[in-house]
């Protein structure tokens, strides 16, 4: 316990610097502009950045893209109050309730609330973080190969299941997709290319940044320009700081939403949007009748709630990242990816391998908290410009960007087609209601599902009683069967069957 | 998209999806078994590439199904229904978007970076900004303006990626 504490503050006094103050604030200042930013999403930004910083030293990158992380999950709440249009999809909760209050003249004290919130999730998260991933990772220690297959299952089912809350059988199917993307290229026990039809930069597989740049950045880049310009709402914006009354009157909801926030962040591959709803809908369904009434109509409460929940799934995310190398959200997925560019092999090993590394993480998300604070309460009016930049000046900006991007991990203009690939893949798909939080999260599982299925096939001799008997395989798989029977409708049919044959209604 | 369109659009996935899945499967089988190696048979290569063939033509399978329940026997998409989609102003900007964009990817490696970019910028803008209906003397500032912006994101991309995040550049 006090091990851990040393280690944490000594991790924070190693950031105390002017470099990584410096890094930390502009990153977070990105962050908040690129959330800020109809269209341009946390997964974009630190997929871009990703790109742009691997010549750094580790710690001052993954830094800077935990910055970027949690500075845009918050920064879309400005527009969600503004626009009535959420900046991320994590915000969509927060337009319910923001922009009411914008409408009513009240969006400063609604930016001040909702800065007020994310503050607060994220502080939850961090400690949450801090007090769990340690325990997680020694419990993670003694998972084998058919535990590994089933979490990569679950978080299939899982995310396909959340992330396509109308049809989860497009998510299932994103998903498959994603884990069959993760196929191509050489293997990694026998060294065999599959998929690859004698092409060499195939050979070498689909890069995930590259593909995470094209599904969530041209993706978007075309979705925005197929629409027209946004309309900002004409309001004041009066007093952001908000009254600490405001605030703690809903210490409740508060605490409820940020250890929602985090659970839900930290299941494989569901993110911060599903939390901010989840939340959301806790808060109102705990709200006294009066206050009920407001939900939808400018609730601070509701507001609250939201951007609590959606800013505590990002450290949320980070947990099952730092412990088994899966990720909690599509952002989160790409810091993955980061760290393994950048030497770091999380997963069970971590406490093992790299033991100061957790608590390294833990500070970088609460420097990139404070920043996102301060600077959340900071230059309201000034950015609010920046929503107004025309969408045509913008996009082909941030198409360099991507190019860049792509480009720049190995110097190889494939990458840069397959980011294009990508990008319209992931548009078409997205027009269909497919969503792409699965298909990231299979290319990432793909290379575990492959390897520990085949691993535990050999030691198990090609028996597959292992898979369900050990007893949190059993656990991975009933929840998993539980998951996709719930979704079938003669399940609906007959959960109402039973239930009313069990409550009967009573008759006048 | 409306219910019916999406149904539609489902069908036609799903169809696509199936000889996906199906020609997955069947390349998933033509990878050697290891066995010959000495390698036990379930570390096989193509050992998961067929399960994922199998579920995928199995979930698009579904799909085709319901969707077919959905839309019976108008399967069909009428002429008249694709111009329409064609003609609207959304489907041109989002054209014009891969179009632009797919130039500049072409380009790159052929042209130089900071050229290929400028253009790919101002083109970008103007080709949303300007009005062929107005002239070009009412237009003057913005044509100006798209030329400034190019040169400033041409300049800045290169000199801040090439000497200071030291990041090799097309």
């Amino acid at each position: 316990m006090f091990e851990g504490l040393q280690l944490f503050a000594a991790a924070i006094m190693g950031f105390m610097n002017f470099t990584s103050i410096f890094n930390a604030l502009w990153a977070t200042q990105l962050g908040i502009i690129i959330g800020m930013l109809p269209g341009l999403t946390a997964t974009m930004g630190v997929a871009l950045l990703t790109t742009l910083t691997f010549h750094m030293d580790p710690n001052a990158a993954i830094l800077i893209l935990i910055c970027m992380y949690v500075g845009s999950i918050y920064g879309g709440s400005r527009s969600a109050i503004l626009l009535n249009i959420p900046g991320t999809p994590a915000n969509a909760a927060t337009t319910v309730d923001g922009f009411p209050l914008a409408k009513q003249g009240l969006a400063g004290k609604a930016i001040g609330i909702a800065t007020t919130g994310s503050f607060l999730g994220s502080v939850i998260g961090m400690l949450t973080m801090a007090l769990f991933t340690p325990l997680i990772g020694t419990i993670a220690l003694s998972f084998q190969s058919f535990e590994f297959f089933w979490f990569a299952i679950f978080g299939i089912v899982i995310c396909g299941n959340l992330t396509a809350p109308k049809d989860p059988l497009k998510g299932w199917i994103s998903g498959f997709l994603g884990l069959f993307v993760a196929m191509i290229g050489m293997e990694g026990i026998h060294a065999y290319v599959r998929y690859s039809f004698g092409n060499t930069n195939l050979s070498g597989g689909i890069a995930l940044i590259p593909a995470m740049v094209g599904a969530f950045g041209l993706a978007e880049i075309i979705t925005v320009m197929r629409y027209t310009k946004f309309d900002v709402v004409k309001t004041k914006i009066d007093r952001v700081f908000p009254r600490l009354g405001d605030v703690f009157q809903y210490w409740k909801t508060i605490i409820r939403s940020g250890i929602i926030g985090t659970f839900i962040g930290a299941v494989p591959g569901v993110g911060e949007d599903i939390a901010a709803w989840v939340s959301y809908d806790m808060a109102k369904r705990s709200a006294k009748p009066k206050d009920q009434e407001l939900f939808g109509k400018g609730s601070v409460e509701g507001l609250l709630a939201a951007e609590t929940g959606n800013n505590a799934a990002v450290p949320g995310a980070i947990i099952p990242v730092l412990t088994l190398a899966i990720p909690g959200s599509a952002p989160a997925a790409v810091l993955l990816g980061a760290m393994l560019i950048h030497g770091v092999r999380p997963g069970p090993l971590i406490m093992v391998e790299f033991p100061t590394f957790v608590y390294e993480v833990t500070s970088m998300v609460l420097i990139a908290t404070l920043a996102m604070f301060i600077l959340g309460l900071c230059m309201v009016r000034s950015l609010v410009k920046v929503l107004l930049i025309p969408r045509q000046k913008l996009m082909p900006i941030i198409f360099v960007l991507c190019v860049v991007g792509s480009f720049a991990l190995q110097s190889r203009l494939f990458d840069v087609g397959i980011m294009i690939v990508f990008g319209i893949i992931g548009f078409l798909l997205r027009e269909m209601d497919y969503p792409m939080a699965p298909l990231v999260l299979g290319i990432i599982l793909g290379d575990i599902l492959d390897k520990n299925l085949r691993r535990a096939l050999v030691i198990s001799e090609g028996s597959l009683q292992p898979f369900f008997t050990r007893p949190i395989c059993l656990v991975l798989f009933i929840v998993t069967v539980l998951i996709i029977i719930s979704r079938m409708p003669w399940f609906g049919k007959l959960f109402a069957a039973i239930k009313s044959s069990i409550f009967p209604k009573k008759t006048v | 998209m409306t219910e019916k369109t999406m149904a539609r659009a489902d069908f036609y996935t799903a169809l696509v999806l199936m000889a996906f899945g199906i020609a997955v499967t069947i390349l998933a089988l033509q990878m050697p078994p290891v066995t010959e190696r000495g390698q036990s048979p379930y570390s096989a290569p193509g050992l998961l590439p067929t399960l994922l063939g199998i579920v995928i033509t199995s979930l698009s399978a579904i799909m085709f199904v319901r969707s077919l329940r959905k839309i019976g026997k108008n399967a069909g998409v009428s002429r008249g229904a694709v111009k329409q989609f064609f003609s609207e102003e959304g489907t041109r900007r989002m054209c014009l978007t891969i179009l632009l964009c797919l130039l500049y990817a072409v380009s790159l490696g052929r042209v130089l970076f900071p050229l290929t970019t400028f253009l790919f910028v101002f083109v970008f803008v103007l080709v949303f900004e300007y009005k062929l209906k107005e002239s070009f003397t009412s237009q003057r500032k913005k044509v100006l303006l798209a030329a400034v912006l190019a040169l400033c994101v041409s300049a800045s991309v290169t000199g801040l990626f090439q000497y200071l995040f030291l990041v090799n550049l097309p």
